[in-house]
């Protein structure tokens, strides 16, 4: 799979190919098809899931809020599914990420007089990282994370049709 | 913003034309709900400009004062306004005999006449004291009450003014966004409100996760399709190599054993087939 799409070495789009491919053939090298079975199918699905998740993420870095969540949470589920001890220390970078969070904007939901509390809300389910954030930085993070979809829409279509 | 100028200029008329009427002090309270609702940024502190001057002229608040910068800085209407209030102001503190003046500040319903000439005696003697005081201090008093004049009328509407600026501010830079989401999201049309808006970016989000995640569906099929099939030559060989010893075995079976033995490696053999 060549990029010869891809201008600019740099932008966001190449880094994501680049990792998620890389992470495509490890998940590939290492679990040879033994069997069709659908649990087989689903946890090669959820591997292959994490890894889109995982390379977008790493791809934008800490630069975002919803990034630094989204990494957050991965990190979290791998240190638990290796060791359930591991519950201090993840309680620990979750209050790290929080406080992080909250020293940038104000935390917690509230009013924010504008009146959209439902809707915001509900965005801020949607969007990874969203609890913590004031409408205004809400607004923005999702921006760039619509962004961020799009382009993993526009990579991942090409499969199946080529 | 032109009738903010035209009602900014009526204000001080009501004062001074309290004698024959109160009517125009209820046409001007009659205005301000309707200015309330058409600008409330702007009209927020007329609506209450009646009510609240009593509490101007009663009470000293230096405090105040330190907002009305702010709120000049607000409106460019608002400094120019300042003049003639300032010297409608003067005027009424001149004429103060005109109780009247106070009595109907203070109930805009103007019934109530017992008990207002008592309040009023005291604000004007008061007024009188400041303007008896040292010239620094009238001055300043003076100088004060054209700065409370034109605080009253952002006090009520508008906790403190330096607030008001900053809400303003964060929900211009909500707008902005906003509008920067309405290029970014198909299917969102300017004509239509905020809610409508954050319904329809909500909905895109859900949508495009759900093509992500579709899509990496597909991935896994096409990977899985891909690796058993390139695998399947393996295994075929596989299958075949175990195939030919199954055989193998049999024949020196057969050779080997009668009966059981031999019924055994067939069943042995078999087994490999399905594989």
């Amino acid at each position: 799979m060549n990029n010869p799409h891809h201008l600019n070495p740099t932008s966001l789009k190449s880094r994501f190919t680049t990792r998620f491919l890389r992470a495509l053939t490890k998940i590939r090298a290492q679990k040879p098809i033994s069997s069709s079975s659908p649990t087989e199918i689903f946890r090669r699905y959820r591997r292959i899931k994490v890894a889109a998740d995982k390379s977008m993420a790493y791809s934008v870095r800490s630069r975002r809020i919803w990034s630094r969540a989204m990494l957050w949470k991965l990190r979290s589920r791998s240190y638990r599914r290796q060791d359930p001890c591991s519950g201090r220390r993840s309680g620990k970078t979750n209050q790290a990420i929080m406080k992080k969070s909250s020293n940038e904007n104000t935390t917690t939901r509230r009013e924010d007089g504008v009146g959209f509390v439902e809707e915001a809300d509900e965005l801020r389910q949607l969007v990874p990282g969203g609890e913590t954030m004031n409408l205004c930085n809400l607004l923005d993070e999702t921006a760039h994370y619509i962004k961020c979809l799009t382009t993993q829409v526009q990579l991942f279509s090409p499969i199946g049709k080529g | 913003m032109a009738d903010f100028s035209a009602q900014s200029y009526r204000q001080p008329f009501p004062f001074l034309d309290i004698d024959p009427t109160m009517e125009s002090l209820t046409q001007f309270a009659e205005l301000n709900p309707q200015s309330f609702i058409l600008d409330n940024s702007a009209f927020n502190f007329q609506t209450f400009f009646p009510l609240s001057i009593n509490d101007s002229l009663f009470s000293n608040q230096a405090s105040q004062g330190e907002t009305m910068s702010g709120f000049i800085h607000n409106s460019n209407q608002s400094s120019v306004s300042a003049q003639p209030i300032f010297s409608a102001k003067t005027e009424m503190e001149e004429i103060s005999n005109k109780r009247k003046a106070l009595d109907i500040s203070e109930s805009s319903s103007g019934n109530s006449s017992s008990t207002s000439p008592q309040v009023s005696e005291t604000g004007i003697k008061r007024r009188n004291n400041s303007g008896r005081g040292k010239r620094a201090k009238s001055n300043e008093k003076e100088m004060e009450k054209p700065k409370e004049v034109v605080h009253v009328r952002a006090r009520r509407g508008q906790a403190t003014d330096s607030h008001s600026l900053a809400e303003r501010v964060r929900r211009g830079k909500i707008n902005e966004r906003l509008r920067c989401l309405q290029d970014i999201v198909p299917g969102c049309y300017k004509t239509m409100g905020m809610a409508l808006m954050l319904d329809e970016i909500i909905n895109y989000v859900q949508s495009l996760q759900n093509q992500v995640e579709f899509l990496s569906m597909k991935l896994t099929a096409a990977s899985t399709y891909y690796d058993f099939n390139s695998e399947s030559d393996a295994m075929e060989r596989m299958l075949r190599e175990k195939a030919e010893e199954a055989k193998e075995l049999e024949r020196l079976m057969r050779e080997g054993y009668v009966g059981i033995g031999g019924v055994a490696c067939f069943h042995s053999s078999s087994t490999y087939g399905p594989l």
